[in-house]
């Protein structure tokens, strides 16, 4: 065998390379799709039903929208294996995306309405009823329930950040006798289901006067998010390099001083992401007010929309949806406005 | 500018000696480098002149004041980490300023000085970046400007130029040897770097596990040293060190029998490489392996007196392996093998 037919066809062996790599491509995008379809069904279902239904589920703008979605996913799919060139493909995908909506607009468009939505504007909910006459009175306005989710997601997100945030500097910065016990402690606490604490909690509650008030709900969930979120400040300020607070305070700072103006910016997306994640803990918060909160001046909108479905079983689930709708919409809103601090989650890590 | 003084200053972390009680002058506008391995206790020893750690032991005095229990942030020292320790949420103008905010210094003075102190050490052009965004050697002498801007009584330099390329170290050593003489601001290096010791300071400290060796000029550690270590630690490529016995005048290394002068005993010969002479004198040895380095060659010998590593000048290695040559030793040093220490007088350079 000569030297030279023992050198592999190049050119031959990368289109082999390219064609593997569109097929592991096109097949990732399969995987992707069928994988989250029983996620996205149930949230297209929640859309759609908001938007279009009367009085029961009319389902028929969901089939329509899933019709021009599937065939769009697959051309889609398609296009991103077979183009090469990033500039059509880019070009493709718009067309793509254009067609899409145009369509989607012809086949669902007669069928939209925003009738479903009239609680937002109609405080006595009891005449936007149909059907369910009789339980109307029960329910206050949906703002005063958006206000007190609000209220007790906020509250509960500023105790869990400021806490977590000192706590997990001393804990990353100082020794103390206990300091390991503690973070055992702590991730420990983690590991219990809160569920199980319901009935101490009801009890204690009960003893310092908290019960159906939405300060009690506030610092029930502030001290069960608390341990976790200690937990990840803490690993947050271990990447914090030890010498830019040392050399701060050679420069004329005090311990305080370096911690404000040098060592807590570092951990910015830290406590963005604990506040983010605290903030939806405490919004979908059900268990602790369903047990907590009796009076429905005090119902944060998990409990209002509990009452709904209850009540509304069967008779207008568009307005329901409308409201799951509504619900969901501050969780969506706060996770794009912060999802570029999210991602960098793994940057600060989480070290012991 | 002050007079600099550590009186059986030592530190311990429970069981970890990190510095030996340790007794030491600096004079007002000195340049003192501290030589010493990684982990000997160089920059235990710096931290604690800035205050950033407590002696466990022992007086630090400024100006023959006791300084122990002055906090970091009133001693007036500047320092520059290792990692220079830059603050990477402030842009090079406000880390230079950083010293000055606690200060009472008005505004415009505050920008003027920075202006100058940037302008010193040639980042004037980068004010407005990130640290983030300059180059190692931009960034340390951002670290310089800082540290220089309180205009301290003593400066401190953690190993500044390690994280540099060859040949902006070698700028870096004059400028900032050129800088210090400028401002006559007294100035400790620590390095593990010899020639960035002995060519920027005035005097070396050579410290070897928490202790003190030898303190000198770069002459005297090179040509007068204390002990063994310091004998093995300065010079590139390293000194002989041969084991040997002397009885009555008569050194028994290897196979060979020298004239000694002085020392009893157990003893270590000592040769540095450049004092062995090729091409004449009473030894015979052969050529294992040589390296040429362009301006010098390094021949490793095999001798009766054992391995012997010898360096020549000259563009041109004058032997090759296998060669069969004699040589001569210009001068030897006789350590005692027990104490470790040098024994004045001694050596050994003819065979007896
Ligand atoms: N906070 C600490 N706790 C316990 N031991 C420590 C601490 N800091 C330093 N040491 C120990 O003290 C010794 C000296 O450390 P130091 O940092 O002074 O070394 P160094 O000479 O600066 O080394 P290098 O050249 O690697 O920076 C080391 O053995 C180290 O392990
Ligand atoms: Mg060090």
């Amino acid at each position: 065998m000569s030297a030279v037919s023992t050198s592999p066809d190049w050119s031959a062996v990368a289109a082999r390379a390219r064609v593997r790599n569109r097929v592991t491509t096109g097949f990732l995008y399969v995987v992707l799709v069928l994988g989250s379809l029983p996620i996205v069904v149930p949230y297209l279902w929640l859309v759609t039903v908001a938007v279009s239904g009367r009085m029961g589920a009319t389902t028929i703008v969901l089939w329509r929208t899933l019709a021009v979605l599937m065939p769009a996913l697959v051309v889609w799919s398609v296009v991103r294996m077979a183009v090469v060139d990033l500039r059509r493909q880019r070009a493709l995908e718009f067309a793509l995306g254009a067609v899409t909506l145009v369509v989607l607009a012809a086949v669902t468009g007669p069928h939209l309405h925003t009738d479903n939505f009239r609680f937002l504007w109609n405080s006595n909910i009891a005449d936007t009823l149909k059907g369910a006459g009789g339980v109307g009175k029960r329910y206050p306005s949906v703002w005063i329930a958006f206000g007190n989710s609000l209220m007790l997601a906020g509250i509960q997100m500023l105790l869990v950040v400021t806490s977590s945030t000192l706590a997990g500097y001393y804990l990353s910065r100082f020794d103390f006798r206990g300091r390991g016990g503690y973070l055992k402690g702590l991730l420990i606490l983690q590991a219990f289901p809160a569920m199980s604490l319901i009935v101490p909690i009801f009890l204690i509650m009960y003893w310092v006067n908290l019960i159906d008030s939405l300060a009690g709900v506030v610092l029930v969930v502030a001290a069960l998010e608390l341990p976790f979120a200690i937990f990840v400040m803490k690993g947050f300020f271990d990447a914090v390099p030890w010498d830019i607070e040392m050399s701060a305070m050679t420069d004329g700072a005090s311990r305080r001083q370096a911690f404000f103006l040098v060592v807590l910016p570092q951990v910015k997306v830290g406590m963005i992401a604990v506040a983010v994640f605290t903030f939806l803990r405490g919004w979908e918060e059900y268990v602790f007010v369903r047990t907590l909160i009796f009076g429905n001046s005090n119902w944060t909108m998990s409990l209002y929309l509990f009452w709904m479905q209850d009540d509304m079983m069967g008779t207008d689930y568009a307005m329901v949806s409308a409201m799951g709708l509504f619900y969901i919409v501050p969780s969506i809103v706060l996770y794009t406005l912060c999802q570029k601090y999210l991602t960098q989650m793994s940057v600060g890590g989480i070290k012991g | 500018m002050a007079k600099i003084e550590l009186r059986g200053v030592a530190k311990r972390w429970g069981e970890v000696t990190a510095v030996e009680p340790t007794g030491l002058t600096i004079g007002d506008g000195e340049f003192v480098a501290i030589l010493g391995p990684s982990g000997c206790g160089k920059s235990t020893t710096l931290f604690m002149l800035a205050g950033i750690y407590t002696p466990s032991d022992g007086d630090i005095l400024f100006d023959g004041q006791r300084v122990n229990d002055v906090e970091a942030r009133d001693r007036n020292v500047g320092i520059v980490f290792q990692s220079y320790a830059l603050y990477p949420n402030m842009t090079v103008r406000d880390n230079i300023l950083f010293p000055l905010r606690f200060k009472n210094v008005d505004k415009a003075a505050a920008a003027r000085r920075a202006e100058d102190a940037a302008r010193l050490v040639q980042v004037h052009e980068l004010m407005d970046r990130r640290p983030g965004q300059l180059s190692g050697g931009q960034q340390q002498r951002v670290a310089l400007a800082r540290a220089l801007i309180k205009e301290p009584q003593l400066l401190l330099l953690d190993e500044p130029l390690s994280n540099l390329d060859a040949s902006l170290r070698l700028t870096m050593r004059s400028e900032i040897r050129a800088l210090q003489r400028k401002l006559g601001v007294t100035t400790l290096l620590v390095t593990h770097d010899q020639i960035e010791a002995t060519t920027m300071a005035d005097r070396v400290i050579c410290m070897s596990r928490g202790r003190i060796e030898q303190v000198g000029t770069a002459d005297d550690l090179y040509h007068r040293p204390n002990s063994i270590f310091v004998a093995g630690f300065i010079g590139s490529p390293p000194i002989n060190l041969l084991s040997c016995g002397i009885s009555a005048g008569t050194m028994e290394v290897g196979q060979a029998k020298l004239r000694a002068t002085g020392g009893e005993g157990a003893c270590v010969l000592g040769v540095r490489p450049e004092s062995v002479i090729l091409g004449d004198g009473p030894f015979r040895g052969r050529v294992g392996d040589l390296e040429p380095h362009g301006r010098e060659t390094i021949y490793h010998l095999e001798t009766p007196l054992g391995p012997v590593r010898a360096l020549e000048a000259g563009a041109k290695s004058r032997f090759r392996v296998g060669d069969e040559l004699s040589f001569a030793l210009s001068s030897t040093l006789v350590f005692d093998a027990r104490s470790t220490r040098r024994i004045d007088g001694a050596g050994a350079q003819t065979p007896a």
